[in-house]
């Protein structure tokens, strides 16, 4: 960069060549560092704005929102690292899925605790108090019902249903995403629904 | 189609995921049997009701932010450059060349076309803010302040109102920047002012993070062929904020 070009070519003293070569050395780094402050700005750009998609996504598998948040950090992070290689297609997709991946790695990992601290409370009690609809339902009733199914749902229903449904995937998306196939998108996202139709009494 | 085939189907039909000749097929059917006809009905309503029905979780808000920092943290920006710079030197080099080293490339580390017009922008902030210097027109109206400008150039600067988010338009000036015209945007926060200079990029984009200079902050950015270099006396952490507030709002 800013180097006399004769320095370049000949270094002229031994000690001039080894100030030479971590110099050039640290200035790649600096280098380096200039264009991550571009990197980052590119990225943000692009990538911020999947952020209520993101957490939507996080919130819905680890059903917690402190954990929701810690996630969509820990997948924003990782994402840098691995911006190099994003390809340029599909950026959502492409976000959501390093979103999914978190938030299973976080599940795996505090899969005991979860177990334990929040899973034991009334939480399951309560779908069987549910009554079944009346003619005049109004909508915030049918509203916490089917939410609250939702939530109890099998996370590879639930997960299902949240990319279709709330997320706006497609089945190719939803597809490449869980690494399953079309046909299998499908069958399981009707299954989702059937279970989620029985639990809140939905139309019958 | 049997009816066995079209429940199968059913979801996937309502969705609009079947292929062409399928949903045709599809379609055909429906017209003909009641039953699967109210399925159907029953299928998308049931869908629309789900959408309706269950949560969007949207982001908190201040997620955005903590997100920001941990990228700035991560991207290895000039205020956390110890950090990053210690520990890969310290274990592969000897303490002394390091030293050297480090000094040196300290010194050579920005670029230089980014030195002189960070020296330049240091200059016209400076000036700005002796007396009856700062603003050609005052306003805290984002209208007025833009066709003002855009009138005295031949680009057209964009003008964010930061009002909600604490950044108090005062109004705009036209400064020399790279031997050109460019538009000064001034805000003020916290007592201090701020001066976003915007220009066309046309022969050299900028891009560096805040960085602290003669007890100034500043930092530059290129957006949509537009450089941007915003400075003032704030600190560089606040500085980092007004940042990502104005390249919200700018598109």
């Amino acid at each position: 960069m800013c180097l006399p070009i004769y320095a370049r070519g000949e270094a002229r003293s031994h000690f001039l060549r080894i100030k030479l070569v971590y110099s050039e050395k640290s200035m790649r780094q600096g280098q380096a560092d200039r264009l991550r402050a571009q990197d980052r700005r590119r990225f943000e750009e692009i990538f911020l704005p999947y952020l209520d998609a993101a957490f939507n996504l996080a919130r819905w598998i680890v059903q917690h929102d402190q954990d929701a948040r810690d996630v969509v950090q820990d997948a924003y992070v990782r994402a840098f690292k691995g911006f190099h290689r994003f390809r340029g297609e599909n950026p959502r997709a492409w976000f959501l899925t390093i979103t999914r991946n978190t938030a299973y790695n976080w599940l795996k990992r505090y899969e005991a605790e979860e177990k334990l601290v929040r899973y034991d409370e009334a939480k399951h009690a309560d779908i069987i108090l549910m009554k079944e609809p009346d003619d005049a339902l109004v909508s915030e009733e049918r509203k916490e019902r089917l939410q609250k199914v939702l939530e109890r749902l099998p996370l590879e229903f639930r997960e299902v249903i949240v990319l279709y449904e709330l997320e706006g995937l497609s089945y190719k998306e939803v597809a490449a995403m869980l690494g399953i196939p079309i046909g299998t998108v499908m069958s399981r996202l009707s299954r989702a629904r059937q279970r989620l139709r029985e639990g809140s009494h939905y139309g019958t | 189609m049997d009816c066995n085939e079209i429940e199968r189907l059913l979801d996937a039909y309502v969705d609009g995921e079947l292929e062409l000749t399928r949903q045709l097929d599809m379609e055909a059917h429906l017209a003909a049997c009641l039953t699967c006809k109210k399925a159907a009905e029953a299928a998308n309503n049931f869908r629309f009701s789900v959408r309706m029905n269950t949560r969007f979780y949207k982001a908190p808000p201040g997620l955005k932010t903590t997100i920001r920092a941990a990228l700035r943290k991560e991207s290895g920006s000039q205020l956390g450059w110890v950090s990053r710079f210690w520990r890969p030197l310290a274990c592969t080099a000897g303490i002394l060349v390091l030293g050297l080293s480090f000094a040196w490339a300290w010194i050579a580390d920005a670029h230089h076309k980014d030195r002189e017009l960070i020296a330049e922008a240091i200059s016209d902030h400076t000036r700005s803010l002796l007396a009856n210097h700062l603003l050609d027109i005052t306003s805290s109206d984002q209208h007025t302040v833009k066709p003002w400008v855009t009138g005295k150039l031949d680009y057209t600067p964009p003008v964010a109102d930061l009002a909600d988010v604490g950044y108090k338009l005062l109004g705009g000036r036209i400064d020399l920047l790279e031997n050109r015209p460019v538009a000064a945007i001034v805000y003020q926060y916290q007592g201090h002012f701020i001066n976003v200079f915007v220009w066309p990029a046309a022969s050299h984009a900028i891009d560096f993070d805040v960085q602290s200079q003669q007890g100034y902050s500043l930092c530059g950015w290129n957006k949509a062929s537009l450089n941007y270099l915003i400075i003032s006396e704030l600190s560089p952490a606040d500085m980092e904020k007004f940042e990502d507030q104005l390249r919200d709002r700018t598109e």
